[in-house]
């Protein structure tokens, strides 16, 4: 029995199972944990946090979009919608332990390898982002992956917008010669970007 | 026109889930973690509801409930002997001012405590 409504939850979409989760059907809820847990784990690894933190905020971003669901009114996609609530708890996470002030004075912590540069050297996103400085991964993550605007990032990192911008160019540059496909369409980007 | 295929081409590349292992093991703990939520509410409630009944009813047995009860109706006897007198459209008054009067307030209060609780477990 539990399987048949196990079954059918599986094939509503993301609006319908956020309407019965705000009804109190946390089987509903479970479902769209288990769409989309994975995405939003993978964001906040993205924007630096090792991966039991990461675990830790996901599930504390779940449970606090579960409290808001009847928020989400199916405007935007659902993953967007709890990306946007995990990046902020990390943040504040970060501002919390007063690691973010430290992380926006950390200009180039990282190196880029030398190696990744060339176009003959193709490697995931996830490596690639690792080439970046702890604050370019987390302008870049922010605004490309959980989609705030250079605007909302740089109020939830309490930046300037100029430095927002200016990270996110930064990381720009260095993830378009690190994800260059070997046919050469990364440098022809960079010629376009003047 | 590279920039913004580029930026299209990394919006993608986030929008791709890693693939996790212990993904199974996440949704579990997620929704432990809901389920734990729901059971401690669901006890404070319970407990909320009780403690709410034991303090109603001994407030009710401290204030000398019954004792007051007969004396108000006894006064409303009394009172709607005399109110007969007076006019058969002063029932109501009668009624009002004795026992009846007394029950509604009861009534009234116990709705106000309802009230005040669910508002109280709404705000948990």
């Amino acid at each position: 029995m539990s399987g048949v409504i196990q079954t059918s939850i599986a094939s509503l979409h993301d609006v319908e199972l956020s309407t019965l989760a705000a009804t109190g059907e946390r089987r509903a809820f479970g479902e769209l944990v288990r769409r989309h847990g994975s995405a939003v784990r993978g964001l906040l690894r993205r924007m630096g946090a090792q991966a039991a933190e990461a675990d830790d905020v996901a599930q504390d971003a779940f449970l606090a979009a579960f409290e808001r669901i009847a928020e989400f009114r199916g405007e935007g996609t659902f993953a967007g919608w709890v990306k946007r609530i995990a990046a902020r708890q990390y943040l504040r996470r970060l501002q919390r332990d007063r690691r973010l002030s430290a992380l926006s004075a950390d200009e180039g912590a990282e190196e880029a390898d030398p190696a990744a540069g060339d176009a003959d050297h193709r490697i995931d996103l996830d490596e690639a982002l690792k080439g970046l400085s702890a604050a370019e991964r987390l302008c870049v993550s922010m605004c490309y992956g959980a989609g705030l605007s250079h605007g909302e990032a740089a109020d939830a990192l309490n930046l300037p917008l100029g430095t927002v911008k200016s990270h996110v160019k930064r990381g720009l540059d260095k993830l378009r010669t690190r994800l260059a496909p070997s046919d050469g369409t990364a440098l022809e980007g960079r010629r376009g970007n003047g | 026109m590279a920039e913004v295929d580029f930026e299209r081409r990394l919006e993608r590349l986030f929008a791709e889930p890693p693939n996790f292992p212990d993904s199974q093991a996440f949704v579990e703990r997620v929704e432990r973690r809901l389920n734990r939520g729901w059971t401690a509410r669901r006890w404070l409630i319970g407990a909320a509801g009780l403690a709410g009944g034991v303090i109603g009813a001994s407030q009710l047995l401290m204030s000398n409930l019954f004792q007051r009860f007969e004396t108000a109706q006894h006064s409303a006897k009394v009172l709607g002997q005399g109110l007969s007198h007076v006019s058969s459209t002063t029932d109501m008054v009668s009624a009002l001012s004795g026992g009846y009067g007394m029950w509604i307030a009861v009534g009234l209060a116990v709705v106000t405590l309802g009230f005040a609780v669910s508002r109280v477990i709404e705000e948990i």
